[in-house]
């Protein structure tokens, strides 16, 4: 163990969550540069009860895990009470590539981040784990703010049981927000977050979505008729319109799945996707390779495993 | 901001966009429908102060703040009688004096400050200075001067452009006259054949288009892309291959399982809790559980440690 703590050389400080701190580090052993996140061991009331169970969770999942889109977790090891875990250095994240207004994303680029991000997901689904907190930020370090931007309008009325379909709405509002260079649905509180939801799409009426009069927090809210998603997207072609309106379908048993959206026309059709060496790099300078087998593919996904995973619990 | 509106008719913008407040010299503003109204025989009183006002010199109030247009035109009336300019002082301390004592002046009558004696103050300042005041409402002020003098430039200078294009349009005329005329010579009396002709011709012609500078015109405007766009244009086009969907295949190492679908045929589904309405208002099915427990009761059945499963 003691050999473990120094094998990882810090080389700067990357960022802080609620849960955990990240560093840049070089592996010594082969020279890597890696991300090392170390769990905060939180109060003396939180440390009593032991290593977080979050963590313990994500450790416990991507040591099962293995996809070219999902970041490896390389190493674990634990100093005094303190656990840290060792992962792929990623040199940025989708939230960086979005507000950087210097970089043009073009539709091969856009299909080329939701297909990584599904494939990714597929994978995770197909093992029964949900992600529960896709976004374009996630960066290791994450639920500083438990994200209502990207969250499933049954969340939002307090469905306790849920499956695959959260994750997809939240890959429908990543695209969008890939197509709008904005957030598509910025609430600042869970009821205007459904409201923005219902304004933008339409309120669901009993039969568009059964059981949601069930779910616990269910609120009636005054009708919207909603706005055609041609409206919004003027830009987009119509096999793309045809795979957002499928992920942010509002009944989530009609949402497709990962299996179901990767079959779809959009994926197949031109423009072919960007080959992950080739997508835009942060801080304006596009192309340039300088270490193109390496990052870029697994980047999109260091935001989907970078949130701590979940398994589905029945 | 506080709504504008009228201090008579109590209407305001909000309620008539199209309402349009109007002002004059006492600095009272009225909406244009209230001074048709009242001021239909080409005179009256203003009806917050009485002043009489007369038709013709109400205009459109550009400031929110009337007061800042009574202002403007007490301003505009002094500085017709105040009209000295720098050159007619000694100093510029003088000046300076000068400019303060216009200040005063319109800051009183503006105010209603001392309005009497100010006046009183104006009619000697005018009877004193009566030359001067003459004088330089004829002349014109040094800055008037230079102004014309611009003015002046630019049009000379439009001119000359214009003579030097049309210049330039008749040499052209002529050279393609020319040229026009020794290719049909050289048609006539050469024996090379006509094609190669045209073709060396054509290929001399287009150099000497080529060597001109191309002329910007006077009216070029920046198209406005620059700034913060650099790296716009053009856009690389970046494909890869086409996306071909490959399934997952789960590694059971036991029997396989049946298949999702067949799981409400076969009768799995009936030894489950079926699905409760909040659950399927959450997008949950009872299917998704029985196809989990089959297979995590399925799978590794086949492993033993040492073998492969595959």
């Amino acid at each position: 163990m003691e050999e473990k703590t120094k094998r990882y050389e810090k080389i700067e400080f990357l960022g802080e969550g609620q849960f955990a701190t990240v560093y840049k580090a070089r592996d010594t052993h082969t020279d890597d540069i890696v991300a090392v996140k170390k769990i905060k061991v939180g109060t003396r009331a939180e440390a009593a009860d032991g290593i977080n169970r979050t963590a313990l969770r994500e450790i416990k999942l991507l040591q099962e895990l293995s996809h070219r889109n999902i970041i490896g977790l390389l190493d674990v090891f634990g100093q005094r009470s303190n656990v840290s875990l060792v992962f792929d250095f990623m040199e940025t994240d989708l939230e960086v590539i979005i507000k950087d207004n210097s970089i043009v994303l073009t539709p091969a680029h856009t299909k080329s981040y939701i297909l990584q991000t599904l494939k990714g997901l597929e994978y995770l689904h197909t093992h029964w784990i949900l992600h529960r907190d896709l976004k374009p930020n996630n960066l290791l370090i994450n639920d500083k703010v438990v994200t209502r931007w990207y969250r499933c309008p049954e969340l939002l009325f307090g469905a306790r049981q849920y499956g695959t379909g959260i994750d997809m709405w939240a890959v429908g509002c990543i695209l969008a927000e890939l197509l709008l260079r904005t957030p598509f649905l910025p609430g600042d509180s869970d009821i205007d977050q459904l409201s923005r939801i219902f304004q933008a799409l339409g309120t669901p009426r009993d039969e568009d979505w059964p059981g949601i009069k069930a779910l616990p927090d269910f609120v009636q809210f005054k009708h919207f008729p909603g706005t055609p998603l041609r409206e919004i997207f003027i830009a987009a072609s119509d096999d793309l319109l045809e795979v957002l309106s499928k992920f942010l379908a509002m009944d989530p048993l009609k949402r497709c799945t990962s299996t179901e959206c990767l079959k779809m026309d959009y994926f197949k059709l031109k423009p072919y996707p960007t080959p992950g060496p080739q997508l835009p790099r942060a801080g304006g300078n596009q192309n340039n390779n300088k270490n193109p087998d390496r990052t870029s593919l697994k980047r999109k996904l260091e935001t989907d495993s970078g949130g701590l995973a979940k398994r589905l619990i029945f | 901001m506080e709504e504008q509106g009228c201090p008579r008719c109590k209407t305001t913008k909000y309620r008539n966009p199209s309402m349009k407040l109007l002002v004059n010299v006492c600095g009272h503003s009225l909406c244009e429908s209230c001074v048709d109204l009242l001021f239909i025989k080409g005179s009256g009183g203003c009806p917050e102060c009485g002043t009489a006002l007369r038709r013709n010199n109400f205009r459109l109030q550009l400031f929110e703040d009337a007061n800042v247009e009574k202002e403007v035109d007490i301003r505009k009336r002094v500085l017709r009688d105040f009209n000295k300019k720098e050159e007619d002082f000694q100093s510029l301390n003088e000046y300076n004096d000068y400019l303060e004592m216009i200040e005063t002046v319109v800051f009183n009558l503006t105010n209603g400050v001392e309005e009497e004696q100010t006046k009183k103050m104006i009619d000697q300042y005018k009877k004193e200075n009566r030359e001067i005041i003459q004088k330089n409402k004829s002349k014109m002020s040094k800055d008037e001067a230079y102004l014309d003098s611009l003015i002046e430039q630019e049009k000379h200078d439009a001119e000359f452009r214009k003579k030097i294009l049309l210049e330039k349009e008749l040499e052209e005329k002529n050279k393609k006259k020319l040229n026009k005329e020794a290719l049909i010579d050289e048609l006539m009396f050469s024996d090379m054949p006509a094609s190669m002709i045209m073709a060396t011709h054509k290929a001399a012609t287009t150099e000497t288009k080529e060597n001109e500078p191309v002329q910007k015109s006077a009216t070029h405007f920046s198209q406005g892309m620059k700034v913060g766009f650099q790296n716009m244009m053009p856009v690389p086009l970046e494909e890869g291959e086409a996306y071909q969907h490959v399934s997952i295949t789960i590694e059971m190492c036991g029997p396989s399982l049946p298949l999702e679908d067949t799981l409400q045929s076969a009768g799995y589904l009936k030894n489950v809790r079926s699905t409760s309405d909040s659950e399927r208002g959450g997008g949950f099915e009872s299917r998704m559980a029985c196809h989990r427990a089959l297979q995590d009761a399925l799978s590794g059945l086949f492993y033993f440690p040492g073998t492969s499963c595959s």
